[in-house]
């Protein structure tokens, strides 16, 4: 069975949501996703994803803040 | 068990330090030149002192450090890549640094082929990064509040340099117009367009980013850039017509302006989300802080226009501007955006051998900046002092002008050497 692992870098300063984004990436099962809620649009995390075959998907919500869906690309 | 994660491999980490490491050593010589002329460097707005004085900081610190960060922010802020970034950045770093020392000289000296080759190296430099930040610039839409004052920014900058040229050539001879109203529109357009609107554009992401604030409210975001971009105009414009009560007004408007976002700024300090003691804080308050005392100042200026006319009274306005408000925020943010590059980018070396970056708060102590924050602060305190008092308090000022930059320098010279150390190990 897949899980979801949430994680809330809201209010936190820089780099704390890359340094935890890239520690839950490193242990990801397969199947599994991360659910990353961040107050801005983590450009800079893009390109780690998209070079360690991970797929995403980036919502911005009404109320400012930006949900990165991760999982491993098939 | 861990997997290793690949990074893409940015661009060098000297591109931006190049910059950075740079702004420093202008405002060096900026306090030199204050202990070597003492009080004719702050006597008349008009001196040559003066203006050599005040480009070595506008240019020099100023611009410098702000073309370094541009460069860095677009890509990180709304992913444009400067196209071939490791070339621009020379040429842009290279033509900038010897525009700065041409045109210095050029005032102290008062030579013509020296305003000529200064004139020459700054288009070399802006024309350079326009071309650059504009090819990716004018292909995106301006949904993102910070991206659209950057472009208003560089417009203005574009505009500034402008009409720096043809002051230039009012003032060799060249050309014949009213060398007062041209010096004020290039100052304005340089100060209020430039560094304001560069200032408010990141503002809008590195103070709620790096010091957990709420965000700027939407509204205010959305239209104060653009609104003091068109206040900037039509005060221009005013300058053509004799109704001079139309631009008391709209120079009114500009100061308010600027003096809402400095209240909303503090105000989003204020209440901010963490409490951990932070020297950028301190610094975000001080320039905060100068840009409503030079907003006050220019509403008295206006109210008595026999005070305005004093020679104290501009200077202090530009020692409140270039010193407390512009070298404040940059000083305060560099401790951010440098060892958050060095960490990215030790981050980006380490991981191919499944290593991690060490943290972030020991690439630049945070006693480090605190004690230069200090520094700082006399340094404003003092120059203030000496824009009233020169001839008591103009070398002091220069001298601990030329302290706190050399700390400054110092600090971001001991975390390129810790990136170095770090990788070596």
């Amino acid at each position: 069975m897949s899980d979801i692992i949430n994680l809330d870098a809201c209010g936190l300063e820089p780099p704390e949501p890359m340094e935890r984004v890239l520690e839950a990436l490193s242990t990801l099962g397969a199947g599994d996703r991360i659910c990353m809620l961040i107050d801005r649009e983590p450009r800079p995390l893009y390109p780690i994803l998209e070079r360690n075959n991970f797929s995403y998907e980036t919502t911005a919500r009404d109320d400012y803040l930006f949900e990165i869906l991760i999982w491993h690309k098939q | 068990m861990q997997r290793k994660l690949s990074f893409e491999h940015t661009p060098s980490l000297s591109i931006p330090l190049r910059f950075f490491l740079t702004a420093p050593v202008f405002a060096m010589l900026a306090g030199l030149l204050l202990v070597w002329y003492g009080p004719q460097a702050l006597s008349v707005r008009w001196s040559p002192i003066t203006l050599a004085l005040t480009h070595l900081l506008t240019l020099g610190f100023l611009t410098m450090s702000m073309t370094g960060a541009l460069i860095q922010l677009l890509q990180v802020v709304v992913g444009i890549v400067v196209p071939h970034v490791r070339l621009t950045a020379a040429i842009v770093h290279g033509a900038l640094l010897l525009a700065t020392c041409a045109l210095t000289c050029a005032f102290l000296f008062f030579s013509t082929p020296l305003f000529v080759l200064a004139l020459g190296f700054l288009s070399i430099a802006f024309l350079g990064l326009l071309g650059a930040c504009l090819i990716g610039m004018w292909r995106m839409k301006a949904d993102n509040a910070t991206f659209a004052a950057m472009r208003l920014a560089l417009v203005a900058l574009c505009i500034t340099v402008g009409l720096g040229a043809v002051t230039t050539n009012a003032l060799i001879g060249v050309v014949a117009l009213p060398i007062v109203q041209m010096t004020n529109l290039h100052a304005a357009w340089g100060l209020v367009g430039w560094v304001g609107l560069l200032v408010i554009g990141v503002a809008y992401q590195v103070v709620p980013m790096f010091m957990v604030t709420h965000m700027y409210p939407g509204r205010v975001s959305r239209f104060l850039a653009v609104t003091l971009f068109a206040l900037l105009i039509f005060w221009t414009a005013s300058h053509g017509l004799p109704a001079v009560k139309s631009r008391s007004i709209l120079s009114v408007l500009v100061v308010a302006v600027l003096g809402l976002f400095a209240v909303i700024t503090i105000g989003l300090l204020w209440k901010r989300k963490r409490r951990v003691p932070d020297t950028t804080i301190l610094f975000w308050y001080v320039s905060a802080g100068s840009l409503l005392a030079c907003c006050g100042l220019w509403l008295v200026g206006i109210m008595r226009p026999e005070l305005a006319e004093t020679p104290s009274f501009a200077l202090l306005l530009g020692v409140l501007f270039i010193v407390g408000f512009g070298y404040s925020v940059i000083n305060g943010m560099l401790y951010k955006i440098v060892p958050f590059l060095i960490w990215y980018h030790l981050q980006t070396r380490l991981a191919d051998i499944g290593m991690k970056a060490p943290n972030i708060r020991k690439i630049i102590p945070e006693q480090a900046a605190g004690k230069q924050f200090y520094a700082h602060g006399l340094v404003l305190l003092s120059m203030v002092l000496a824009a009233i008092f020169p001839e008591q308090l103009a070398r002091l000022a220069g001298v601990l002008f030329i302290a706190s930059s050399l700390w400054l320098w110092i600090n971001l010279l001991l975390a390129g050497l810790f990136y170095r150390a770090a990788l070596i190990k």
